[in-house]
């Protein structure tokens, strides 16, 4: 999955020369690493120390990847529930989900199931997501296996990741994949409705959205 | 969503049992729990709006990038051709055996030749897979444009700001006075005006003076001279700045005079009309002594002259309503007020006058008709070189709302190569009430009669509350200078070849005429699209120094093409004076021949403001003269 042969080519948010802009964002319980996860991969750096994030927080990286230079806006949010009318906010905005859960927190895993719900209550219908099982350095704590959280994933029909924002495991691989995805999903769109790039009009917007099928295992 | 029902033996993610649900209500977990959040504290608050704020500059930047983005697209398109099913969409090439080769588009479904297209080989990172497909230069930008901008993902174009245009009108240099800078900047800041937008700007300069309001009414004052609607006077030697700070003052009299003179007319006194007209005379001519005390002084004087006025018309209105007075009286009273008229013209006067105009006016009540004759006009200002002038007048009727009561202004025939014409030729105003009489005037502006524009020759203003049934009310007034009125009588001509905004310096340094064209108006549509490609061709004849002809860049498809391009003639100042500017603006067809939209003439020959830049440029070398020119439908041979 580890791609060493690409340029590293990064720079930072003031620089305007890109091709694509993606907004991405970290969703999950609190505590299980997203703003380690997010400072590990802007800044590769780590701290041991748990502060809460208060609400939302956002940093920029310039990525190269298939010859195109891709400018990622990832948004940091806050688990807690006190902020949940803050966060579901930018949602909307949001081409990416990662949806992160902790390996040796068994509440953590069994909630991925609510926050998929609040992605398809407030996001974009076409917004990709990633499962992300962090904190996998911790085996002597492990309480989720591979097994499950794959299980889980092919369940949702989304892409599975277990990381170490403390080790540097799978960082980088989460956000490549991720942007790989997004990529094909913007070419595939462009070729299942050429009317919204021949007619060319400004400004116009479909009334009339593809209908996908229910999911028929959700809670309500 | 990418979410799929792939396991539904799974027993583990069913919907929750009544049990559970009773168990989570109670140990107040799940979803279906209301916990009340407790309010966010102030520094928390803080932290997430300066999150925002930092959210906020990178919209900013984005909205700009897709702006830029959109402009590109834009700009491709209009450069497409768009000949039929047998050309290039782009570039209009005619397809065949020989001729490039027919590619058609996959978005559009359109005709390209195989340089105005693009092979696009789309690849899927995840699945391995790629395919090829062929797209005409629009749609594969508009394809970029769509990935680039976030628009795939939201079904549309997110909010962008469109780029500044960069063909602004570059602000000229300053001269040495500020005041003649200032105005040139005034200029620049308004050289690209439009026709509408100058009808707005004269609706709302009237609103404001039936406000008399005069502080409101200076800038745009300003700013309607730097349209280029300059002063008429040839030969004076005066600068711009001067004529536009003189034009400033006596709109601000002429305003301040009449707001005061409605609030006498507003209380019901119909005689004091004659002071209002002969105020009005009075108003035209300030004084333009730099000093503070003097300019004071003198509108002092004119306040105790306005004072003394009353008091002659009051006696006027006591013998008028005695009964008593007779026809012999009456005139003996006119012609007193006459003279007394005179006498004041001659003590305030000290600006160059414009002329004189005898105009005759009689009013026949049972048609309730207005009849005007314009009997002759003397010591009209010169507009060619030869100290001539080709006069005509056009005439309006004024409302006590300081409204032109007519949309179309009429007009005498123009008599010829003189300065002291005799009109002699009745106008005749229907529809006019008899109570219209004592509040309206009648306003007349001179123009002088060129195949290249109608220069301003001077204006008069004549007040209807003399005027009786019974004889025939004949005057001669002195003419002023421009106004509203004025400036909407030049417009309501029909201009049909447009304008051209001109600049010209005489280069010292140089030895060199330097000719800037700036831009067309209103020029004549000469395609099918209904629309032209104009460029100008310059020229200078007799040239003693062999200039070469120039030629601006084709504008296509527009009206109102902007150039900006500077072009030098070698000539020394005496060689000027014996020559003359050709311009001419034509439609370029490509495989056709050009068609002619209009021309342009300056040198020694020209009349009016032509012969003004022409001069001027002669005379204050090393500074741009800027003007706007009208243009001529006769395309002189060259």
């Amino acid at each position: 999955m580890a791609s060493g042969g690409d340029p590293k080519w990064q720079k930072d948010a003031a620089d305007q020369n890109f091709d694509y802009m993606f907004k991405l964002l970290i969703i999950g319980n609190s505590s299980v690493g997203k703003t380690s996860f997010l400072f590990r991969y802007a800044d590769d750096s780590f701290t041991s120390a748990f502060v809460s994030t208060v609400g939302i927080d956002f940093k920029v990286k310039t990525v190269f990847r298939h010859d195109k230079r891709v400018k990622l806006q990832i948004w940091d949010t806050a688990g807690q529930e006190r902020y949940r009318t803050i966060t579901t906010a930018y949602y909307r905005g949001a081409m990416g989900f990662i949806l992160m859960y902790d390996v040796t927190n068994e509440d953590s895993f069994n909630s991925v199931q609510d926050w998929v719900t609040q992605i398809k209550t407030y996001s974009w219908d076409n917004a990709q997501v990633i499962l992300v099982g962090n904190k996998c350095d911790m085996e002597d704590q492990r309480v989720i296996s591979f097994e499950r959280g794959r299980q889980l994933a092919d369940q949702l029909g989304v892409e599975f990741f277990e990381t170490s924002a403390k080790e540097n495991v799978n960082v980088k691989a989460v956000f490549e994949r991720l942007v790989d995805i997004i990529c094909d999903k913007m070419s595939e769109s462009l070729d299942a409705d050429p009317t919204l790039v021949g007619g060319g009009q400004k400004g116009q917007r479909l009334t009339d959205q593809p209908q996908g099928t229910p999911n028929a295992n959700c809670n309500c | 969503m990418d979410f799929q029902n792939r396991n539904n033996t799974a027993n583990k993610f069913v919907c929750p049992s009544d049990r559970q649900l009773a168990l989570r209500a109670k140990l107040k977990a799940g979803w279906s729990s209301s916990k009340t959040s407790e309010p966010l504290r102030p520094e928390e608050q803080e932290a997430i709006i300066s999150v925002i704020r930092r959210n906020e500059e990178i919209e900013v930047a984005e909205r700009q990038r897709v702006g830029r983005l959109v402009e590109r697209v834009e700009k491709i398109k209009q450069h497409a051709v768009e000949r039929g099913p047998n050309c290039c969409r782009l570039c209009g090439d005619t397809f065949g055996i020989l001729r490039p080769q027919r590619i058609l588009c996959e978005d559009c479904r359109q005709s390209v030749c195989t340089k105005c297209s693009v092979d696009i080989n789309i690849r899927y990172h995840t699945s391995e897979r790629s395919r090829e497909i062929w797209l005409c230069r629009i749609c594969s930008e508009t394809r970029e444009m769509w990935k680039k901008s976030g628009a795939w993902f939201f079904k549309g174009l997110p909010k962008y700001d469109m780029p500044r245009s960069a063909s602004a009108t570059p602000i000229p240099n300053p001269g040495p006075g500020s005041m003649a800078g200032d105005t040139r900047a005034v200029q620049s800041c308004h050289a690209t005006p439009t026709r509408p937008a100058r009808v707005k700007k004269l609706t709302i300069r009237v609103n404001d003076s039936s406000s008399s309001s005069s502080g409101h009414s200076e800038p745009e004052d300003e700013v309607d001279t730097g349209v280029g609607i300059g002063v008429g006077v040839v030969g004076g030697g005066m600068a711009k700045g001067i004529a536009s700070t003189r034009l400033q003052r006596e709109d601000s009299f002429r305003l301040r005079a009449y707001g005061s003179i409605r609030s006498f007319i507003d209380g019901g006194e119909r005689k004091l009309s004659n002071s209002f007209f002969f105020n009005r005379q009075q108003s035209q001519r300030p004084s333009e002594c730099p000093e503070y005390d003097s300019v004071s002084m003198s509108k002092l004087r004119r306040e105790s002259s306005f004072l003394r006025r009353g008091s002659v018309s009051s006696s006027w209105s006591i013998s008028d309503s005695s009964g008593s007075g007779s026809n012999n009286s009456g005139n003996s009273q006119t012609q007193s007020q006459y003279q007394q008229h005179q006498q004041q013209l001659q003590q305030h006067c000290r600006d160059p006058l414009l002329g004189w105009l005898e105009i005759a006016i009689s009013y026949r009540e049972a048609f309730h008709s207005l009849d005007c004759t314009m009997v002759r006009a003397r010591d009209l200002p010169a507009m060619d070189a030869a100290g001539l002038a080709d006069p005509y007048c056009k005439l309006n009727i004024i409302t006590p709302e300081a409204h032109t009561k007519y949309t179309r202004w009429q007009r005498t025939k123009t008599v010829h190569k003189t300065r002291n014409p005799e009109f002699n030729e009745t106008l005749q105003f229907v529809g006019v009430e008899p109570e219209e009489l004592g509040n309206s005037l009648i306003y007349v502006a001179l123009f002088d009669d060129d195949k290249y524009g109608h220069d301003f020759l001077g204006a008069a203003k004549v007040c209807l509350s003399t005027v009786h049934s019974t004889s025939q009310y004949r005057i001669s007034v002195p003419l002023g200078v421009e106004d509203q009125y004025s400036n909407a009588a030049e417009m309501a001509q029909n201009w049909p070849n447009g304008k051209m905004l001109l600049s010209l310096c005489y280069n010292t340094k140089r030895r060199a005429l330097v000719v800037n064209v700036k831009q067309c108006i209103n020029l004549m549509a000469m395609d099918n699209n209904g629309s032209s490609d104009p460029f100008v061709k310059i020229q200078l004849k007799p040239d003693a120094h062999k200039n070469k002809k120039h030629k601006t860049s084709v504008k296509w498809r527009t009206l109102n093409p902007i150039y900006n391009e500077e072009f030098y003639f070698e000539a020394s100042p005496h060689d000027l004076n014996k020559e003359m500017l050709i311009l001419t603006v034509w439609d370029k067809d490509l495989g056709k021949s050009n068609d002619f939209l209009g021309s342009l003439q300056l040198g020694a020959q020209s009349k009016g403001e032509r012969l003004q830049q022409w001069l001027d440029c002669i005379r204050l070398p090393d500074h741009f003269h800027e003007k706007w020119h009208c243009l001529a439908p006769d395309n002189p041979a060259h």
